[in-house]
């Protein structure tokens, strides 16, 4: 039977096959995923802060825009909305209408507190959208990344109180001297207590695959470790699938989990720099 | 899926400034001001246009003229769940969404279906339907960010990424919009301009054929102008046209090197 037959009718022989060689067929073997960041792309004329994170083949496009609202939930605290929007273009299986079924996690990386405004009745809302423009594979890495890209692009716009409401301070009247004082004075970054990285591996029988593309998704055991920048543990997240993960592949992942970090800040860090030279 | 977050979510409200009556981009009977970005009356944004941008789907296009940034992508041709029965005809199925930046407000819901349903009038005049009988073709639109003259963008990405999925069209399909603000008449209008208008026209036509697909007339014209107008986005189409050719040329052959 044709090697190409054979990968539509059986999938999960045709892998394992492969795997009992040590060998990935879907990755070529001389390319290195390519991860590519680049803050400030697409809207970032309406929004406060935009990224696009590339891995391989999967992308997908971040953007923060602040509003003001009355603290809910602690009176100095902001607070951030997430949106992981999955629209019909990035994979023949979504359908329009259908709802997303990733969600990421936000993990202490901003401190609310610098989102209030004044203390008890405004507040920085921060809206953070995430829209997959390519989905090949396992998303939340990409997503993730283009999130905190985005964070790290985002800035706090000064704004003044006017009547009952807080008003944007434009940037003509930003050097001039004005009647009232603006409750915070400059435009400043917000500042991102410690990046979350993460990294999905797929289990099955003993090899762990790390980074899954599309195809191979249908091996059906997901784990995804999430670190901080300090190599503490976030997140660890394993829902079910055919196989148990003994205490050695949760070790293996979150060693493999650590190697990625390494090249994901560096990429960062690079695209955080070439940002503040602009 | 945010269900749950969004019932008990603040209300919030985007702080810039209050939006006082705005001058008007140029008084009445004046015939000499200047667009906001510089550009000649009768002068078209630069098109950029690049296939290939999602790797999932059969075909895919991305376009950017000035501020205005769109991502087709085309399924198909597949089966349908909506296509209960037989036909020898294939069926085209359009959707054009856009994200919750693409304009100033966030959230502002933009006539989705309207534009849906124009996109697919649009498209159904140029693609050979009889090539995938039993099946349908999916065309899906994303607006990244809306700086004006969407319809016409989408419309004109959206054929090109038919033609990079191989779809077999009777032509390539070109859109251009021109805006009547007062006593003239500006083509490819950003979203300002937009908002000033007196009155709209855009037309679809397939430049190699010289056949108009769809045409979109709002507002008040007399024949004169219509025909002006008219032959101002005829001409556009065309050099529009040339610009996608030489896109797909492009694709094509550094497809063929590699």
């Amino acid at each position: 039977m044709e090697v190409d037959a054979f990968r539509r009718l059986f999938p999960v022989h045709y892998y394992e096959r492969h795997l009992s060689e040590s060998i990935r067929p879907m990755l070529d073997p001389w390319k290195k995923p390519e991860i590519l960041l680049c803050p400030s792309v697409g809207a970032a004329a309406s929004s406060d802060g935009s990224a696009l994170a590339k891995i391989s083949s999967i992308t997908m496009l971040a953007a923060i825009k602040m509003e003001v609202m009355t603290p809910v939930y602690a009176p100095g605290e902001g607070s951030i909305a997430v949106e992981f929007h999955m629209p019909p273009i990035c994979s023949p299986v979504v359908r329009s209408g259908r709802p997303a079924e990733v969600a990421p996690v936000t993990s202490g990386m901003i401190d609310l507190k610098e989102l209030s405004l004044i203390k008890g009745e405004a507040a920085w809302m921060v809206y953070l959208d995430i829209y997959s423009l390519d989905a090949d594979g396992a998303l939340f890495d990409a997503a993730l990344l283009s999130a905190v890209a985005a964070f790290s692009h985002g800035k706090i716009v000064p704004a003044l109180r006017f009547r009952w409401e807080m008003v944007m301070v434009s940037e003509e009247l930003e050097g001039e001297k004005l009647d009232k004082e603006p409750v915070n004075k400059e435009r400043r970054k917000l500042l991102l207590k410690s990046i979350p990285f993460s990294l999905i591996c797929i289990l099955h029988k003993n090899h762990i695959l790390a980074d899954p593309t599309f195809e191979e998704s249908i091996l059906e055991t997901f784990m995804t470790v999430v670190l901080n920048s300090s190599g503490l543990l976030v997140s660890l997240y394993k829902p079910g699938g055919p196989v148990l993960a003994h205490t050695s592949a949760i070790q293996e992942c979150v060693a493999l989990t650590r190697q990625r970090m390494k090249e994901l800040k560096e990429i960062i860090d690079a695209a955080i720099s070439t940002m503040e030279i602009d | 899926m945010a269900g749950g977050a969004s019932a008990t979510a603040p209300s919030t409200y985007s702080p810039s400034p209050n939006q006082k009556k705005k001058p008007p981009l140029f008084k009445d009977g004046d015939l000499d001001w200047v667009r906001p970005d510089g550009r000649e009356f009768h002068q078209c944004r630069p098109a950029f246009f690049r296939t290939g941008a999602v790797n999932a789907a059969a075909g895919s296009a991305y376009a950017e003229f000035g501020n205005t940034k769109v991502i087709v992508s085309v399924f198909g041709p597949r089966e349908s769940k909506k296509a209960m029965m037989y036909s020898d005809m294939g069926r085209l199925n359009c959707n054009v969404s856009y994200t919750t930046f693409a304009t100033a407000v966030r959230g502002q819901v933009l006539d989705q279906k309207e534009s849906s349903s124009m996109l697919h009038k649009a498209l159904e005049g140029a693609i050979r339907l009889e090539t995938f009988p039993k099946t349908t073709v999916d065309v899906f639109a994303l607006v990244l960010e809306s700086g004006g003259s969407d319809l016409p963008v989408v419309i004109s990405c959206a054929s090109l990424a038919l033609a990079d999925a191989g779809i077999m069209l009777y032509d390539l399909v070109t859109a251009v919009s021109v805006s009547c603000l007062g006593p003239n008449l500006v083509i490819d209008p950003i979203s300002e301009e937009e908002s000033y208008q007196d009155g709209s026209l855009m037309i679809t036509c397939m430049p190699s054929r010289y056949e108009v697909t769809q045409l979109t007339i709002t507002g008040e014209w007399s024949s004169a102008r219509i025909n002006e107008a008219m032959q101002l986005c005829l001409d556009a189409c065309s050099k529009l046209g040339k610009v996608m050719r030489s896109c797909l040329k492009e694709a094509a052959s550094a497809s063929e090197e590699s």
